[in-house]
C-alpha cells in the first residue's frame, strides 16, 4: 500500500495534541469516567438476586402441580342422573299417588296389557 | 450480531486509552466541551453496544468510526439548524480550486510549530484545527494523532483512500498556513 510519509512537523503536532489530552482537568476526567461506566453497564452481565432462584423454582413447581392436577381430573364426569327405567318408575309411582283411580287399577295394569295384546292377536 | 461475550475489564481499559483523545477530537469539532462530552458518551455507548464482540485489535478503528459518525451527525444537525446563515457565511468546506501539487509537504521542513513555545503551540494548533473543515480535521487527527494508515482512516471515515489523501493534504497545507501566520 502506498503510504505517503507525513511531514516532520506532524510529529510535533502529535506531541502538542498528546499534551493537551493529558492536561485535561479533574472534573472533565471525572465526567469521562462516569460516561465510560454508564456505557460499560450495557456489557456487564446482569446480576441475579439471590432470592430469584428459589422463588422461581417455587413458582415453577406450583404451576407444574396445578397443571398436573388439572390434567388428571376428569373434566367430563357425568352429572348424577336418573336412569330411564328409574325415571319411569318414579313417574308411575307419582301418577299412582296423585290419580283418582283406585290402587286396584294399577295392580291390574299388567293384566290389562296382556288382555290388550290378546285382542290384537285375535283381530290380526 | 456476534454472540461472543465482551470482557468488560478489557473494554474498560480500551476506553480509558482513547477517551481523552476522543474528547479533544470532539471538542475541536464542536468548540464546546459539553457537546463534545455528549458525543463521546454516545460513541462509547454505540461502541459497547455494537462492537465489543469484535476482536480487540479492531476496537480502535471501530470506536473512532462511531465517534466520526456522531461528529458528522452533529454537524448535519447544526447545518440544518443554521442553514439560513449559510447564505451569508462561507463554510470553507469547499474542496475546489486547490493546487494539491503545490501543497505537497516538504519532508525536510522543520515546520511551523517549532517557532512556537509550549502553550502557545497548543493554542495555535487547537485554533487552526478548529478552523479546518470537518473532514480535513478528521483525516489529520486520525492519520497524525491516532496513527492510522490511509486504509484504516478511509474505513473510519467511510470514504475512499484517495479522499483521505486529499483531505489530509489540504489539512496539512491549511494548518501550515495558519500556524505560520500565528507566529
Amino acid at each position: 500500500m502506498n503510504q505517503e510519509p507525513l511531514p516532520n512537523w506532524t510529529g510535533q503536532a502529535k506531541q502538542v495534541l498528546d499534551e493537551s489530552a493529558q492536561g485535561l482537568d479533574a472534573a472533565t476526567l471525572s465526567r469521562l469516567n462516569r460516561a465510560r461506566q454508564r456505557a460499560l453497564e450495557q456489557a456487564r452481565p446482569r446480576v441475579m438476586r439471590p432470592w430469584f432462584l428459589p422463588a422461581g423454582l417455587a413458582s415453577a413447581c406450583a404451576v407444574l402441580i396445578t397443571v398436573a392436577v388439572a390434567w388428571h381430573t376428569p373434566t367430563n364426569m357425568p352429572a348424577p342422573t336418573v336412569s330411564g327405567a328409574t325415571a319411569g318408575t318414579f313417574a308411575s309411582d307419582l301418577d299412582m299417588m296423585t290419580s283418582d283411580d283406585g290402587i286396584e287399577f294399577y295392580e291390574d295394569l299388567d293384566f290389562y296389557a296382556w288382555l290388550d295384546s290378546q285382542e290384537k292377536d285375535n283381530n290380526g | 450480531m456476534d454472540a461472543a461475550k465482551p470482557d468488560v475489564s478489557s473494554v474498560d481499559q480500551f476506553l480509558k486509552t482513547v477517551e481523552r483523545r476522543a474528547l479533544r477530537m470532539a471538542e475541536m469539532a464542536t468548540s464546546n466541551r459539553d457537546e463534545a462530552m455528549d458525543l463521546v458518551q454516545d460513541a462509547m455507548f454505540g461502541f459497547v453496544r455494537h462492537y465489543t464482540a469484535k476482536p480487540a485489535a479492531d476496537w480502535a478503528p471501530l470506536f473512532y468510526r462511531v465517534l466520526d459518525s456522531r461528529i458528522n451527525d452533529w454537524h448535519r444537525r447544526r447545518t440544518v439548524r443554521g442553514r439560513w446563515l449559510a447564505v451569508w457565511t462561507k463554510t470553507g468546506d469547499d474542496e475546489d480550486g486547490v493546487d494539491e501539487i503545490a501543497q505537497a509537504p516538504d519532508q525536510t521542513d522543520p515546520g511551523p510549530l517549532l517557532r512556537l513555545a509550549g502553550s502557545e503551540a497548543s493554542i495555535a494548533l487547537d485554533g487552526a484545527l478548529k478552523k479546518l473543515p470537518t473532514r480535513q480535521r478528521q483525516a489529520f487527527l486520525l492519520r497524525v494523532w491516532e496513527g492510522f494508515d490511509v486504509a484504516t482512516t478511509a474505513a473510519v471515515m467511510r470514504c475512499s483512500e484517495g479522499s483521505v489523501k486529499t483531505h489530509l493534504s489540504r489539512a496539512l497545507a491549511a494548518l501550515r498556513r495558519a500556524l505560520e501566520s500565528y507566529a
